[in-house]
């Protein structure tokens, strides 16, 4: 609000009229028509039938100019239901519930790091320290490999989590949808830092024997935010192959990438990914419509790889000693506000009702003629969205994220709790959030959920679904056996 | 450039090869039709070829995306914030951040640039790569898409003495190759080819196609890329199911026909005895001009001419550019176009078939229209005029023959510019 003008924000009749205004706003099409259709049909009502029926008769139509204008209707409508794009529809999803023999509790990875790094006591305080403020709980999963002491990053064993966590996440899918392996037409598998010759795409295609003219696609290096672009990409070929299945496997496979050097910057992703995935199917075919439980409705990318600090803040090189890790800069979240200010500018217009872009409008303008100090309105995405998944990057990105956007516990505690229980398991980690909250059945039909993730580069890329169908409580998935011990709190420090 | 003498050297500092060793490279270099002018990494020339490091890596692919890519873009005339989707495919290297987030950062994209790293597809890469511009041409009007491909050698020397992993490490070269494509109708004169149909097979679902081609670890624990002896049937089953679905598409009706018609005939004549030939019963020139053939290697090249029935003027592209440049994996494709293009065989009207293989097993082909005359010498520019030479055989033969007659290794005196 205007600093001139004295604070109301208190108010609570305010309250009633920001309400007031959100309605008159976004129904200002129903407002207007009423009017006008009471008026028409006051004047018919005042004509009479029978002079109705002179003025039908004196029209004068002929057959064809009947005909013509039928065919006129009909081309118009074939038209645009031939250029609407082609709805993509989520069938259903399935996230990899890490065997318990893979748990790794604080005191198992402080005596880790503790034996590993018995020369650099300093590093180890760090890392506990990190963990202490991490917001990781005492059953995140670690692959078999980096049990051992010291870690035995093989190739095979890499294969090894590779097929354990793709293959129980797809076996998951296919029980849930029904779907026959014979029946993908499209694979897209992401996972940022492994990717063995012949790709995990194949592995998947060897595995379960899938036809030969799949459209088989292996990102790789996308970061956290791969999951949404394999979505995206999804998306683009659904457009264009019709009655058409694509599947989408999420992933971030551990065992090549545990830093087993000193320096501090690159000790950080150690203390917080974690192993998980998912697999997810996507449909653009009429007869999923019924039993699809989302809606794909936009996906928005934003890449600030044209900036060298935002290019630079993810940085996967070679310490003083040689060994590779991802170093992970100071400056990360100021990075990540400003793609997410990106991404929202895009996002915004496309999502939020007319009241908040008309309120966004009028600041924007304020601020350009009258006074530069006005404050920026943040638009209330609250109004245009039920659930929130971001990304459970770390504990500072979901504060960050709230604080920016303004929202309340609730909606972030799907992120929080998701970070507790399984850590940063990159890509996946927003279909265990958005598990967590249909597990709490939250998730009613019309209820629109909006996934943010961010990612090396920097990018920020988000994907926006509205709930299909009243969603029944999952009675399997990687929350089941814990979903009544959420919410937890999560101190701000855990005490080791 | 990777001489005779110099791969000599190589050899020797080699550790872990024994005579046998030398024996078996002897035999597959000189077979491999690989020439004298490829082109390795950095690292090799400076010794360091067995222990490389990340930033070796990223800096071989440096070099290639500040040559390619900005000649690309100098020439055509486009500005790099012009270009709305990116696909990036370089097979062995995976780095955080990908890239493709490093193209543009180096080239300041724009922030809504659609990026695709592919990575670990094989030597097919590029038509993957080509396939998802495609898909997303057809669903967005009047952009422009920028695709890199190449491979990165660097990281991926083997320092075993597995004889399946080694020949990695003889026939591939370093390579790499930008290209421009549109949708934009602005743009359609001034474009050289127009892509008509792209055909993707994979056959990852049978076993033995999928383990032919692998990258493991070896007894000792090293990693390096097993190239398995199932590998050359399984190229040809990927290659016939490829044919099968594409054939209809490129080939003119009137050869379908012909061969429907010879089918039918062959099977009227149920006792015509078996004169089994390998060759194509279909004439693929007479809707192919210019074929673009994988340079896999000379077994490859060979091979495929052979079930195509195809010329020596055919197939010669393919072999001078392995001559040349050697296997450059998912870039080869596009140094064979450019053979063509500098001995300024691509006229208006002509189509060209393009064809690779892949690790996993998949066999990816596409068939493109010359859309107007083209001359441009582009990367053979200094060697063009010596192509074709006289003879293609190496001297590895004669400069290393005597190692097939060494029956004691410790006792044997090397030559002098071995040591």
């Amino acid at each position: 609000m205007p600093p001139i003008l004295p604070d109301f924000s208190s108010s609570v009749k305010l309250k009633y009229v920001k309400l007031g205004y959100q309605y008159l706003v976004n129904h200002i099409i129903t407002l207007t028509l009423i009017p006008i259709m009471i008026g028409v049909s006051i004047e018919l009502i005042r004509l009479g039938p029978n002079e109705i029926l002179n003025l039908w008769n004196s029209l004068n139509l002929n057959l064809v100019q009947i005909l013509c204008s039928s065919f006129l209707v009909i081309f118009i409508a074939t038209v645009y239901f031939m250029s609407k794009p082609r709805t993509i529809y989520l069938v259903d999803y399935a996230c990899f519930k890490p065997p318990v023999t893979c748990r790794v509790p604080f005191a198992t990875f402080m005596e880790h790091s503790r034996l590993i790094l018995k020369n650099n006591p300093k590093s180890v305080e760090f890392q506990m320290r990190i963990l202490e403020r991490s917001g990781l709980g005492e059953e995140t999963c670690l692959p078999p490999s980096i049990h051992y002491i010291p870690p035995k990053p093989t190739m095979e064993s890499a294969r090894g989590e590779a097929e354990l966590v793709i293959f129980s996440a797809m076996d998951s899918l296919f029980e849930k949808t029904g779907l026959k392996p014979k029946d993908i037409d499209i694979l897209i598998v992401n996972c940022s830092l492994f990717s063995p010759t012949p790709s995990l795409s194949a592995m998947v295609i060897n595995k379960y024997k899938l036809r030969s003219n799949i459209r088989s696609f292996n990102l790789s290096g996308m970061g956290c935010s791969a999951g949404l672009i394999s979505i995206d990409l999804a998306r683009d070929l659904l457009q264009v192959h019709p009655n058409s299945n694509a599947v989408v496997v999420s992933t971030e496979i551990i065992t090549p990438n545990y830093y087993q050097g000193n320096e501090r910057a690159m000790l950080l992703p150690n203390c917080l990914f974690r192993m998980g995935g998912a697999a997810i199917m996507l449909s653009n075919r009429t007869t999923e419509k019924r039993r699809a439980k989302y809606r794909l409705v936009h996906v928005v990318r934003t890449h600030k790889g044209g900036d060298d600090k935002a290019y630079k803040c993810v940085f996967e090189e070679e310490d003083k000693e040689g060994k590779v890790g991802i170093s992970l800069q100071k400056d990360l979240m100021a990075i990540a506000g400003e793609a997410l200010k990106s991404n929202i500018t895009t996002m915004g217009p496309l999502v939020l009702p007319a009241s908040e872009q008309l309120l966004f409008l009028i600041t924007l303008i304020g601020r350009k003629i009258f006074n530069p100090k006005w404050k920026p309105y943040i638009p209330d995405f609250k109004q245009a969205f039920e659930h929130f998944c971001i990304h459970a990057g770390g504990r500072a990105v979901i504060d960050e994220l709230q604080k920016n956007l303004q929202l309340s516990t609730e909606h972030v505690e799907a992120s929080r709790m998701t970070l507790h229980r399984f850590g940063n398991t990159s890509s996946s980690s927003l279909w265990y959030e958005l598990n967590y909250i249909e597990s709490k059945g939250r998730m009613k039909k019309g209820d629109r959920v909006w996934q943010i993730a961010f990612g090396s580069g920097f990018k920020c890329n988000s994907a926006v679904w509205k709930c299909n169908r009243s969603i029944k409580t999952p009675i399997d998935g990687p929350w089941t056996d814990c979903i009544d011990r959420y919410p937890v709190h999560i101190p701000e420090i855990v005490k080791l | 450039m990777l001489g005779t003498e110099f791969c000599g050297k190589v050899i020797t500092r080699t550790q872990n090869l024994g005579l046998n060793e030398y024996k078996f490279l002897l035999k597959a270099i000189v077979s491999c039709g690989i020439g004298e002018q490829t082109y390795a990494p950095r690292n090799v020339f400076e010794g360091r070829e067995a222990s490389p490091t990340l930033k070796d890596g990223i800096s071989e692919m440096e070099e290639f995306f500040d040559d390619s890519i900005a000649k690309l873009l100098s020439r055509s005339g486009i500005c790099p914030s012009e270009i709305d989707v990116l696909v990036v495919n370089i097979a062995m290297l995976s780095v955080l951040p990908s890239l493709s987030s490093r193209i543009i950062n180096r080239y300041k994209m724009r922030h809504d640039v659609k990026v695709y790293n592919l990575t670990a597809m094989g030597c097919s890469a590029s038509l993957i790569s080509l396939d998802i511009v495609k898909n997303i041409f057809k669903s967005q009007r009047n952009k422009l898409a920028l695709l890199v491909t190449s491979e990165s050698l660097c990281p991926n020397w083997y320092t075993g003495n597995d004889k399946s992993m080694i020949l990695a490490n003889c026939l591939f070269r370093s390579g790499g190759c930008a290209v421009l494509l549109t949708n934009k109708r602005s743009l359609k004169n001034r474009s050289i080819l127009k892509l008509k149909c792209l055909v993707r097979t994979h056959h990852g679902a049978r076993d033995d196609s999928y383990t032919c081609c692998t990258q493991k670890e070896d007894e000792q624990g090293r990693l390096g890329i097993h190239l398995g002896k199932t590998l050359p049937k399984a190229a040809t089953r990927a290659f016939v199911d490829n044919l099968r679905v594409i054939s209809p598409k490129i080939l003119p009706t009137k050869e379908i026909l012909r061969f429907l018609f010879v089918t039918l005939l062959k099977k009227l004549k149920k006792t015509s005895g078996g004169t089994k030939s390998t060759k194509s019963p279909l004439n693929f020139k007479t809707g192919v001009d210019h074929f673009c053939l994988h340079t896999g290697g000379k077994a490859v090249i060979d091979g495929i001419g052979m079930s195509l029935d195809l010329s020596e003027y055919d197939l010669e592209p393919a072999r001078m550019t392995l001559h040349r440049f050697g296997n450059t994996s998912a870039s080869s494709l596009w140094y064979v176009l450019g053979y063509m293009e500098a001995k300024k065989r691509l006229k208006k009207g002509d189509r060209v078939f393009m064809i690779s293989f892949g690790a996993g097993f998949k066999c990816n082909s596409c068939l493109w229209e010359v859309m107007k005359d083209v001359g441009d010498a582009n990367v053979w520019e200094d060697c063009i005029d010596n192509y074709p030479p006289k003879s293609l055989v190496n001297p590895f033969m004669e400069k290393y023959g005597w190692v097939n007659e060494v029956e004691d290794p410790n006792n044997y005196e090397l030559p002098d510019f071995l040591k």
